[in-house]
């Protein structure tokens, strides 16, 4: 192996980039026109313009991604996360070129990917699942007809999930039979819009669990571990929002039982590479399987810092055939990641686009960013809303907790909309502080919708900064395309302001 | 110096005093950096450092650990209507209209179904009225700000 194509954009091309310019092998970025300045292409020993507009005829382009591999002798693709990455024809495409797959077999994506064979899956290994019911009726009406069936046995309230699903697209909590309908049809149109498979099954909605899930590490030698658990649980619209390692409940016993079903669930299907099992875990310590992730996940850099462990270089090493390097597990001090987002946390958590007219990240001992984005940029509707994930690492959880409040507090972002002031008072809430974090926090806490709390002191004082700026005439103005649409371009030096009659 | 700002949908005024390279408000003092931040010691005793920069005619502004979104009032610019219609949080697609024009709707009623970033979102009545238009029909592209639909009252 001595060059890999990264069949990836934004954030995660970059984090796997850098992995191969350490590793000291020759990459390859593919991109669509949109992100022709997108910081990723500066990571990569070169860059290939896909052709197409669409994400399906650019980044989900499989034959279009193969043949620039082909064409400038790329020997691995690597698929990061989202896009092609659980894609088991892709997969199965890429090995057919004679190329190496840096993930699992064909067979492990498939039988992991499809929520449902997973579920069969994981009964037969004798790894418990959610109490649920697959709906294997294709038809809309006989599905409904089913899926109405089954909700009498399983209950309410219930989840509906689309059985190729992921990113909560596809996801529906159902409360009551008369709301079911509804839920029906809106999770199979997004199924179908997102996956193009509308099958949703029915589960048993868990309230008051916490998502934790078992970071695993399988080689060609048959060496399977886990690098321990990560704690996902807060959560909104089923996205990840505030990741931390390891969890604040875990005992080393349970650690252990966990680890051993997750390796079991990696072994069912003869898994090689990194991967995830997602667990539920109740408060009287059952845990439930929820699904495999074939593949790196967002959250992969709390491992990292508490394991030491650094896991996209041992796909690398692992996709060469080499055996991994990483000894016994040995998890060391507290590390959280937030997702800073572009959205509204103020209105429902509407994504939210603009101009990146500041954006200055903090520094200092134990902060690690991972982004895909830098001053200049412009947060476009065209990809997910996500800018960076922000980690910490400390000594005790505690310490975590102090460092990532100071962080969230430097980090300045101007020109767009993101949830950071949403993620620094998730830090001050007394069950993010005591670690007692289940999957509805969020709801719990903010019934009705975040909104900041503003200390009247420090409003006044941004009123007198706008004043000042206004009057000083010296501040900086945006030269973004994307927010001019109604005035035309904006010249970088016409910073007088418009005027009206 | 005086300026109007619209913060919270509020209309605020403004009024500066201007000593050299001082600037004062209530008791609160600041000067500009050379590298644009603004320092600022408050009444209280604090010192802040805050990012200011412009976007059309709205200022981001950071301080404390706070972002702020300040609309510049221009002299003389008129107040926005107070409209009855419902527009496009963001670009999007019209995925299902579930409404008629002149049909009556409740608050709280949904009204459209718009797809973006993969994801669906609805528009929902705020208030009790008519459907007296939609601009929009199924599998349009709706720009940020488009009105979808009007109300009457």
């Amino acid at each position: 192996m001595s060059t890999v194509l990264v069949a990836n954009r934004g954030e995660i091309a970059c984090r796997i980039l850098r992995a191969c310019n350490e590793a000291g092998y020759a990459s390859i970025a593919i991109y669509a026109e949109n992100d022709a300045n997108s910081l990723f292409l500066e990571l990569a020993t070169r860059s290939i313009k896909l052709e197409g507009e669409s994400i399906a005829d650019t980044y989900l382009n499989q034959q279009q991604i193969l043949k620039i591999a082909k064409e400038y002798g790329a020997d691995a693709i690597h698929p990061g996360f989202g896009f092609l990455s659980e894609r088991a024809d892709f997969a199965q495409a890429v090995i057919e070129s004679g190329l190496i797959w840096i993930g699992p077999s064909p067979r492990a994506i498939k039988r992991m990917g499809d929520k449902m064979t997973a579920r069969t899956t994981m009964k037969a290994a004798g790894v418990p699942v959610i109490p649920g019911e697959e709906i294997e009726q294709e038809d809309e009406n006989e599905a409904l007809i089913a899926i109405k069936d089954a909700s009498r046995r399983v209950g309410f309230p219930l989840l509906l999930k689309a059985s190729s699903g992921g990113g909560g697209k596809g996801m529906r909590v159902v409360n009551s039979p008369d709301e079911l309908e509804d839920a029906v049809s809106g999770a199979r149109r997004e199924a179908i819009a997102a996956f193009g498979d509308g099958r949703v099954y029915v589960e048993r909605l868990l309230t008051g669990s916490k998502h934790v899930e078992i970071q695993i590490l399988a080689d060609k030698h048959g060496r399977v571990i886990h690098l321990g658990e990560r704690e996902c649980s807060v959560q909104r619209r089923h996205q990840k929002v505030f990741e931390e390692a390891p969890c604040p409940t875990m005992t080393p016993e349970l650690r252990e039982r966990m680890g051993k079903a997750a390796i079991l669930a990696a072994q069912a299907v003869d898994y090689e590479g990194a991967g995830t099992v997602e667990f539920l875990l109740a408060s009287n310590g059952e845990f439930f399987f929820l699904e495999m992730n074939t593949r790196i996940q967002v959250e992969h850099p709390v491992t990292e810092m508490v394991t030491g462990v650094d896991i996209v270089r041992e796909q690398l090493r692992i996709a060469e055939g080499e055996p991994m390097s990483c000894g016994e597990l040995n998890m060391r001090g507290h590390s959280i990641e937030v997702r800073l987002y572009a959205e509204d946390a103020a209105n429902n958590f509407l994504p939210a686009i603009g101009p990146l007219v500041v954006f200055k990240p903090p520094v200092g001992p134990g902060v690690r960013l991972d982004t895909g984005v830098r001053e200049g940029d412009e947060v476009t509707p065209n990809y997910d809303p996500m800018l960076a994930k922000l980690v910490v690492w400390a000594p005790t959880r505690k310490e975590a907790l102090q460092r990532m409040r100071r962080a969230l507090d430097e980090f300045v972002v101007l020109g767009t909309t993101t949830n950071i002031r949403f993620l620094r008072e998730l830090c001050d809430q007394e069950d993010v502080v005591n670690g007692t974090t289940d999957t509805t926090l969020i709801e719990r806490v903010w019934p009705n919708g975040w909104s900041p709390e503003i200390p009247d002191s420090l409003a006044e004082a941004a009123l007198m900064i706008a004043g000042i700026s206004e009057g000083s005439g010296k501040h900086r103005k945006s030269n973004s395309s994307t927010d001019s649409a109604d005035n035309g371009p904006i010249s970088p030096f016409s910073t007088i302001s418009r005027r009206f009659p | 110096m005086q300026y109007e700002f619209r913060i919270d949908g509020e209309t605020v005024e403004v009024t500066l005093a201007k000593n050299g390279d001082l600037w004062t408000l209530s008791e609160n003092n600041a000067s500009i950096l050379p590298d644009g931040r603004i320092r600022l010691e408050s009444k209280e005793g604090t010192t802040f450092f805050a990012h200011s920069a412009k976007v059309k005619d709205t200022w981001w502004i950071h301080i404390g650990g706070h972002t702020f979104c300040i609309d510049h009032v221009e002299p003389g610019a008129a107040e926005d209507d107070e409209g009855s219609g419902l527009s496009a949080p963001m670009p999007g697609k019209v995925l299902q209209v579930l409404v008629e024009v002149g049909q009556k709707v409740e608050p709280g009623q949904p009204l459209m179904i718009l797809e973006a970033m993969k994801m669906e979102h609805r528009i929902i009545a705020s208030q009790e009225g008519t459907v007296s238009a939609i601009n929009f029909s199924e599998g349009d592209q709706v720009q940020q700000g488009s009105a979808l639909l009007e109300l009457s009252l």
